[in-house]
C-alpha cells in the first residue's frame, strides 16, 4: 500500500485496524479504490505545488522558515511508519558539510518537525568541504566513528561499506522513500555493496555546461550562432571574446572558466569534465585506471590533451584565475556575471535563478558537457575520428546520500530513529524542493523531470526544460563516465591537484610531463593502500 | 636546612613513620597501577588478550590518580618541602602529559605506513618516510620558500624598529596610533586572508587592484606568478605581524634612561650617531628577542598560504607546514606527514638552538 493512499484513507475517518481487518472493510476499500487513487494522487500533487510555493521563484532565496515549513508539510512519510513521541529520549548525530549555508544547515530545517513529531534530539558535526574527508577517514581509521547518520557521496562507499562500517536498509524505508523512482545510473549497485543497499540517495551528481546565452547568437560577441558543442569549440570561443566587453556587466568579457586552484580533491573533476569526451571510449567503462592493473590512464595522448586544453585557455581566463577554485568559477565568477562557460553540478541551475547573488538567471543555457572531435582509444592506443562527437559526460561524485551507521544497528529504537531522519530527507516530495531551490542537490529521479511543476512553481518553462534536460540527458547518456568507488579515491584527486597546480603555473614543462608526474603519485598510493584490493574494486565498481 | 630555607617554614613538620609509610605507598603504588593498566590495556590491543576494556580511558584514569598520588605523596613523606613541590609538580605532569606522551606517539607514527584508506592499518616501515622525504621535491621546494620567508624577517624588523622610533617620539595622536599600528597583530590571519588576500586584492573589483590600474598596472594580480605571489605572502604576513615586532622594540626604547640620549646630544652626537652609537645597541637583548619569536611565528606560516593561494601558483607560496597540512589532511598520508613534521621539528629546534648561541656569543662578546 502506497504511504499516500494509506494517509488518504486514514484522513477519511479509517485506522489501521480498521483498513486492514474484516472483509467488509476490504470489500470497502475496493470499491473505494479508484476514488481513493485519485484523490491521494490529487493530494500529493497538491502538496507537492504547496512546497513549490515556498517561498516562489522569484522571491529570494529560502529561509530556515521556509525549510521548517517544507520540513513540516513532507512529514507524512514519518507519520506512516512512527507513533506520535516515539523516539523520545533518542539522541543521534548527523556528520555532513555546510557548503554555503545549505546540506546541514538545510536539514536542520527539514528535521525540525520530525524532532517535534518524534521526541527525538539531533546533534550535528558540520564540516567544511575541504575538511569532510579527512575527518571522515581519521574516524574510521581510529575506530572513532561518532556519528549515527551520515551525508556521503557513493565514492566513499568503498572507505565505509567496504569496511563494514554502515547498517543495511530496512525494507519498510526502501517502502516510504520509493526506490523505485531514481534514475537508472543511481538504482543499484550504487548505493550497495556486497548485495545489500546502505543509501538513501538525495542527489544525482553530474556536471553539466552552463554558459551564457548572450554571448552566442546573431551579432555576438563569439561570432558563434549557437553555444559550442566541444572542447575544441569551446577553446576557440574563449580565444574570440578575449578582449571585448561583456554584454551583461560591461565588464570584460570571458570564455569559459577552468578552475586551477586545488579543492581538496574536488578540483580534480573539473578536468575530467574536460578529459572524459577524450578518454571515455564507448563501450569500455575504465578511464580513470587499467582494470587488470590499476595503471593509471591519466597519462595517455587523451589525459594529456585535456591538461593541455586548460594551458591553452589560461590566458584567456581572469588573471588570477590560478587562484580560483571551483566554488570560485561558480559562484563568484559565473553565476556573478564574470566567464561564459562553465562546468558544475546542477545547483548552478537552481542558483541561476533563485538565488539572491546571481545575475544571468535570464541568460543562461544548459547542455550535457562538451564532446571532443576526436576520442583516445586505449585499447588500439590510438586516436580516432568518430563521426559525430565523442560526449562522455561527468557523473562526478554520484551524489549525496544519507547513510546510517552500524553505532546504531544493536539499538532497534535507535536504528528506527536514525533510518526515519534519513528517510524523511530522502522523501519524494521533499526532494523535489530540494531539487528546485538551492540545495546543493540536483534532481536524482524520474519524478524530478516534470517540467508542469517546475512551471506551476515560477520556473520559465524554456529554462527548466534546457536545465533539467541538461541533467536527464546527462543521467541517461549511454557513455556517461562512472566514477569508481574505490579506497582513497580522494587521495588520487588530491595529488592530482598538487601537481597540476604546478603544471599550470609552468614548473613542468609539458602538460605530457605533468600528466606523468600525476601518474606515478597515483601508482604510490596505489601501492600503498595495497594494489590487489584496489584491483578487486575498481573491478567491481566497473560491474567486471 | 639552611637558615634562608627555615624563614620560609610556617609549621613545623612532624611526620610519623605511618604518614610517611603511606605516602611512600601512594607514591610507588599508584605508578605499579598505572603500569598494571596500560600492560593490560597493550596486550589486549595487540596479544589478543581480552580484560573487557572497550577504550583506552582506563589508562589515561589511572595516569590520573599517579599524578594525584604522587603529589598528595610528595606532601605526606616531605611535609612543608612537599607542599613547595606542589607549586611546580602539576604543572611539570600537565607538560609531560600534552608535549612527551604525544611526542613519543607521534614519533611511533612517523616511522609507520599509515595511509587511512588502507585496510591494513599503520605498519612500522623504518626510515622509509625519510627517503621519500629526501626525494620529494614538494617538501624541498617548500623548505626553500621556507628560507625566503624567513629572511623577510630582516626588512619586517627595520619596519618595526622605525615605527617604534616614531610612537616613540613626542608625536601628535600618539595613543591614537598606538592602538591603530596594533589593529593588525588583533586580527586572524584567515581574516586578513579574506579581507586583504581575496577582496581588497580581488582582480576585478578590489580597491587594491583598482589602484594599480590607475597606477599603470594593466592586469593587476597579486598571486598569479611565483615572485609576486610570494611577495603579496610576505607582505601580508608582514603586515600583520610587524605590529607585534614594533610593540616589543617600543617597549625596549621606553626602558632606556632619557640621560644617556641627553648626554649623547650635549657631546655633540647627531640624530643618526645617537641612534646608531647609543640606542641600537641598548636595544639589541630586545631586537634579538623580539626576531627570535618573530621567527617562530614565521615557521609557523600556513593559514594565510592554504586560505588564499593553496600554496600556488605552482608550490611557489608553499610553506612547510601548509604542504605538511595537505599530505595530511588531503590524503590522509598520517605516517609521512608525521615525519614530514617531526623532521621539521629537529629543523626548528636546531636553528633556533644554534641562533640563540650565536645572539648570546655575540651579546657577551659585544658588551
Amino acid at each position: 500500500m502506497k504511504v499516500e493512499l494509506y494517509n488518504q484513507v486514514v484522513n477519511s475517518g479509517m485506522t489501521r485496524r480498521g483498513v486492514l481487518k474484516g472483509a467488509a472493510s476490504v470489500g470497502a476499500l475496493s470499491m473505494m479504490g479508484s476514488l481513493i487513487s485519485a484523490k491521494a494522487a490529487m493530494a500529493q500533487d497538491d502538496l507537492r505545488q504547496q512546497i513549490l510555493a515556498i517561498p516562489g521563484v522569484g522571491n529570494g532565496s529560502p529561509t530556515d522558515a521556509d525549510w521548517q515549513k517544507v520540513g513540516e508539510l513532507c512529514l507524512g512519510g514519518t507519520k506512516s511508519n512512527v507513533a506520535e513521541g516515539e523516539f523520545a529520549g533518542v539522541e543521534l548525530t548527523f556528520f555532513g558539510i555546510n557548503n554555503n549555508g545549505l546540506h546541514n544547515i538545510l536539514f536542520r530545517g527539514f528535521l525540525a518537525s520530525w524532532e517535534k513529531y518524534t521526541g527525538a534530539k539531533i546533534n550535528w558535526i558540520d564540516l567544511a568541504q575541504a575538511d569532510y574527508n579527512p575527518r571522515l577517514q581519521q574516524s574510521i581509521a581510529t575506530g572513532t566513528v561518532d556519528f549515527d547518520i551520515l551525508a556521503m557521496g557513493a565514492p566513499l562507499e568503498g572507505d565505509t561499506a567496504g569496511q563494514g562500517l554502515l547498517d543495511e536498509m530496512p525494507d519498510w524505508v526502501k517502502t516510504q522513500i520509493e526506490m523505485d523512482d531514481y534514475v537508472s545510473y543511481l538504482q543499484a549497485p550504487v548505493g550497495t555493496w556486497a548485495g545489500k543497499t546502505y543509501r538513501i540517495t538525495i542527489d544525482g551528481d553530474c556536471h553539466t555546461f552552463a554558459y551564457r546565452k548572450d554571448y552566442f547568437g546573431e551579432g555576438s560577441i563569439s561570432g558563434l550562432t549557437e553555444a559550442p558543442t566541444t572542447w575544441q569549440g569551446v577553446n576557440a570561443y574563449s580565444a574570440a571574446v578575449k578582449g571585448q566587453k561583456d554584454p551583461l556587466t560591461g565588464q570584460d568579457a570571458i570564455g569559459y572558466l577552468d578552475p586551477l586552484k586545488g579543492w581538496g580533491g574536488f578540483g580534480f573533476y573539473f578536468l575530467e569534465d574536460r578529459a572524459t569526451a577524450y578518454v571515455k571510449y564507448p563501450g569500455n567503462p575504465a578511464w580513470l585506471f587499467e582494470p587488470e592493473t590499476m595503471k593509471p590512464m591519466v597519462n595517455n595522448p587523451g589525459w594529456v590533451q585535456a591538461i593541455q586544453d586548460v594551458m591553452d585557455n589560461i590566458p584567456n581566463m581572469p588573471a588570477d584565475q590560478i587562484n580560483a577554485d571551483p566554488g570560485t568559477t561558480a559562484f563568484q565568477q559565473f553565476l556573478a556575471g564574470t566567464g561564459s562557460g562553465v562546468c558544475w553540478w546542477g545547483d548552478v541551475g537552481s542558483n541561476a535563478k533563485t538565488s539572491d547573488t546571481s545575475v544571468v538567471g535570464d541568460v543562461v543555457g544548459f547542455s550535457i558537457n562538451p564532446g571532443s572531435d576526436k576520442v583516445y582509444n586505449p585499447t588500439a592506443a590510438a586516436w580516432e575520428t568518430p563521426a559525430t562527437p565523442n560526449f562522455a559526460p561527468n557523473m562526478a561524485f554520484l551524489g549525496w546520500g544519507v547513510y546510517v551507521t552500524n553505532r546504531v544497528s544493536a539499538d532497534e529504537k535507535k536504528r528506527k530513529a536514525a533510518w526515519s531522519v534519513a528517510a524523511h530527507l530522502g522523501g519524494k516530495d521533499i526532494s523535489l524542493w530540494m531539487a528546485a531551490y538551492p540545495s546543493g542537490f540536483q534532481p536524482y529521479r524520474n519524478s524530478h523531470f516534470n517540467y508542469e511543476e517546475w512551471a506551476a512553481a515560477g520556473y520559465d518553462r524554456a529554462f527548466v526544460e534546457d536545465y533539467l534536460g541538461s541533467n536527464a540527458d546527462s543521467y541517461n547518456h549511454p557513455n556517461a563516465a562512472i566514477e569508481p568507488r574505490i579506497p582513497g579515491i580522494f587521495q588520487y584527486y588530491s595529488v592530482a591537484e598538487d601537481e597540476l597546480a604546478k603544471g599550470y603555473a609552468g614548473t613542468y614543462a609539458s602538460a605530457q610531463e605533468t600528466a606523468d608526474a600525476i601518474a606515478a603519485a597515483w601508482e604510490k598510493i596505489t601501492d600503498q593502500i595495497g594494489r590487489d584490493g584496489q584491483i578487486a574494486l575498481y573491478k567491481a565498481s566497473l560491474g567486471m | 636546612m639552611s637558615e634562608g630555607d627555615l624563614l620560609h617554614v610556617v609549621a613545623s613538620d612532624n611526620i610519623g613513620p605511618t604518614r610517611r609509610t603511606l605516602g611512600l605507598a601512594l607514591i610507588w603504588g599508584s605508578p605499579t597501577v598505572l603500569g598494571l593498566v596500560a600492560l593490560a590495556q597493550t596486550l589486549q590491543a595487540w596479544a589478543g588478550f581480552d580484560f573487557g576494556f572497550t577504550n583506552w580511558r582506563p589508562t589515561l584514569y589511572a595516569y590520573v590518580l599517579y599524578a594525584g598520588c604522587l603529589c598528595w605523596g610528595q606532601v605526606l613523606v616531605k611535609g612543608e618541602q612537599g607542599k613547595r613541590i606542589l607549586f611546580v609538580l602539576p604543572a611539570a605532569l600537565f607538560v609531560v602529559s600534552l608535549t612527551v606522551f604525544p611526542l613519543l606517539f607521534g614519533l611511533v607514527i612517523a616511522f609507520s605506513d599509515w595511509n587511512l584508506s588502507s585496510l591494513d592499518g599503520r605498519q612500522f616501515n623504518g626510515v622509509a618516510n625519510l627517503v621519500q622525504m629526501w626525494h620529494d621535491p614538494f617538501y624541498w621546494n617548500a623548505l626553500t620558500n621556507m628560507v625566503w620567508y624567513v629572511l623577510a624577517i630582516l626588512p619586517e624588523y627595520v619596519v618595526a624598529f622605525a615605527l617604534a622610533l616614531m610612537l616613540n617620539a613626542d608625536i601628535r595622536g600618539q595613543k591614537f596610533f598606538r592602538v591603530a599600528f596594533l589593529m593588525p597583530l588583533m586580527l586572524s590571519p584567515v581574516a586578513v586572508s579574506w579581507m586583504i588576500g581575496k577582496s581588497m586584492m580581488e582582480t576585478r573589483f578590489g580597491p587594491l587592484a583598482n589602484l594599480m590600474k590607475h597606477l599603470g598596472w594593466e592586469e593587476p594580480s597579486f598571486f598569479s606568478s611565483p615572485w609576486i605571489a610570494k611577495s603579496t605572502m610576505m607582505l601580508m604576513d608582514a603586515w600583520t605581524f610587524i605590529p607585534f615586532m614594533m610593540i616589543m622594540i617600543l617597549a625596549g626604547l621606553q626602558a632606556i634612561p632619557k640621560e644617556l640620549q641627553e648626554a649623547a646630544r650635549v657631546d655633540g652626537a647627531s640624530g643618526w650617531r645617537s641612534f646608531w652609537e647609543v640606542t641600537f645597541p641598548l636595544m639589541l637583548p630586545v631586537s634579538i628577542t623580539a626576531v627570535l619569536i618573530r621567527l617562530i611565528f614565521k615557521l609557523k606560516l600556513a593559514d594565510i598560504v592554504i586560505t588564499v593561494t593553496s600554496g600556488g601558483p605552482g608550490g611557489a607560496t608553499d610553506t612547510v607546514t601548509s604542504f605538511i597540512f595537505r599530505e595530511y589532511r588531503d590524503r590522509s598520508n598520517v605516517g609521512y606527514g608525521t615525519m614530514l613534521a617531526m623532521v621539521y621539528l629537529v629543523i626548528i629546534i636546531v636553528a633556533m638552538t644554534l641562533l640563540m648561541k650565536a645572539a648570546d656569543r655575540y651579546m657577551k662578546s659585544s658588551y
